[in-house]
């Protein structure tokens, strides 16, 4: 079998490896795993709060080439989309751009699952820092 | 359960009982055709504690039977099915010989194979991803550490350091499949209810998920290992 193009440039230069910091309120953290090959994926999103546009994504990824393609074209495509567009970012867009084979379709699988958990990590975090800021909002509105 | 008990002997036409090798009737090799699985093509119940030398002595019986040296002079159709019980026979014995193999193959035929990769990913318990997570970056900045020229004694102990969490890992790992085989194969004699069944296979199939991640690192950590000889 062979991979891409598209698979081994990302796989050759990952674009946005690295990591955001995992207790800022505006960075969603989403870690994954693919059990049937024992892949860990690890994406975050930071949110821009004044315009909910995610300015910043990072990934790091262990496992095979098409897991690291699939995470890394995630990370660029997150990057200038609202959290709501974010969401909309499905398994079968990665596999169409990346011309996954159906053996590797459980990668882009793996890079969808993990865009959810970011998003609803940081969700979870607006959520609770909404519940603390509520009163002192409510003055400075 | 709606699967055949009977076959039918295209040598006599005479029916033989579904996981018979030979035809009752007229003692001729059956055709491979319809049958249960490896389990029971080696006489065995569907049990995971297996006596390895009992299980020799089954494999080492049929394979004199079966042999395609005694079949040089038979009819083209039994020479064939000689050959397929061989080779089936090959594969039950190599897939029950090892617990690991015998417990995915358990699975397999209970119907509890891997679902889609979404719902088997959320079975893995979170700590674990973050542990074997923070085991890959460490693995990470040995191997580049390594990679930098830095001396054998700089990362050699870092790396043990590395394995021992999750050698430890891998043996009470070992340790929870054992204890959930063991409550499978009690199920299996007393003949228990098809919920008390299902519930200890996928209690077996969620900590069979998990072995991936275990030996995956262990397998990188001594791949390190070996490249510091």
């Amino acid at each position: 079998m062979a991979y891409s193009d598209k698979v081994i440039d990302h796989y050759e230069n990952p674009r946005n490896v690295g990591s955001l910091p995992k207790d800022d309120v505006n960075v969603g953290t989403g870690l994954v795993g693919a059990p049937e090959c024992g892949d860990v994926m690890k994406l975050q999103v930071k949110v821009n709060p004044a315009t909910g546009v995610i300015d910043d994504a990072k990934f790091k990824t262990f496992g095979c080439g098409s897991a690291i393609a699939s995470s890394s074209l995630a990370t660029e495509w997150l990057k200038g989309k609202t959290v709501d567009e974010a969401l909309a970012i499905k398994n079968t867009d990665i596999v169409n751009e990346l011309s996954l084979p159906p053996v590797k379709i459980h990668c882009s699988v793996l890079a969808e699952d993990a865009i959810k958990a970011a998003i609803a990590d940081y969700k979870k975090k607006q959520a609770s820092e909404g519940k603390l800021s509520a009163v002192s909002s409510q003055t400075s509105v | 359960m709606s699967s055949p008990t009977l076959q039918v002997c295209r040598e006599c036409g005479g029916g033989a009982p579904v996981d018979a090798h030979f035809c009752p009737q007229c003692s001729k090799i059956l055709t491979l055709g319809r049958h249960g699985d490896y389990f029971a093509f080696l006489g065995l119940p569907r049990k995971l504690g297996i006596d390895a030398e009992d299980l020799e002595q089954r494999f080492r019986g049929l394979s004199r039977k079966f042999h395609p040296d005694y079949f040089y002079n038979a009819a083209p159709a039994e020479r064939r099915a000689s050959l397929e019980r061989s080779s089936y026979l090959n594969d039950a014995y190599r897939t029950l010989k090892q617990p690991i193999t015998r417990i995915e193959y358990l699975l397999q035929v209970e119907g509890l194979a891997p679902k889609n990769p979404q719902e088997a990913s959320r079975q893995v318990p979170p700590a674990l991803l973050e542990e074997v997570f923070a085991l890959n970056e460490e693995l990470d900045e040995i191997r580049d550490l390594r990679s930098g020229g830095a001396p054998a004694e700089a990362w050699k102990s870092r790396l043990e350091r590395a394995r021992r969490p999750i050698e430890a890992k891998r043996v009470e790992h070992e340790a929870q499949l054992e204890e959930l085989s063991a409550r499978w194969d009690a199920l299996v004699e007393s003949g228990a209810g098809e919920r008390d069944r299902r519930a200890a296979l996928e209690a077996l199939r969620d900590r069979f998920l998990e072995r991936n991640y275990i030996t995956n690192l262990l397998a990188g950590i001594e791949r390190e290992l070996n490249a510091a000889l």
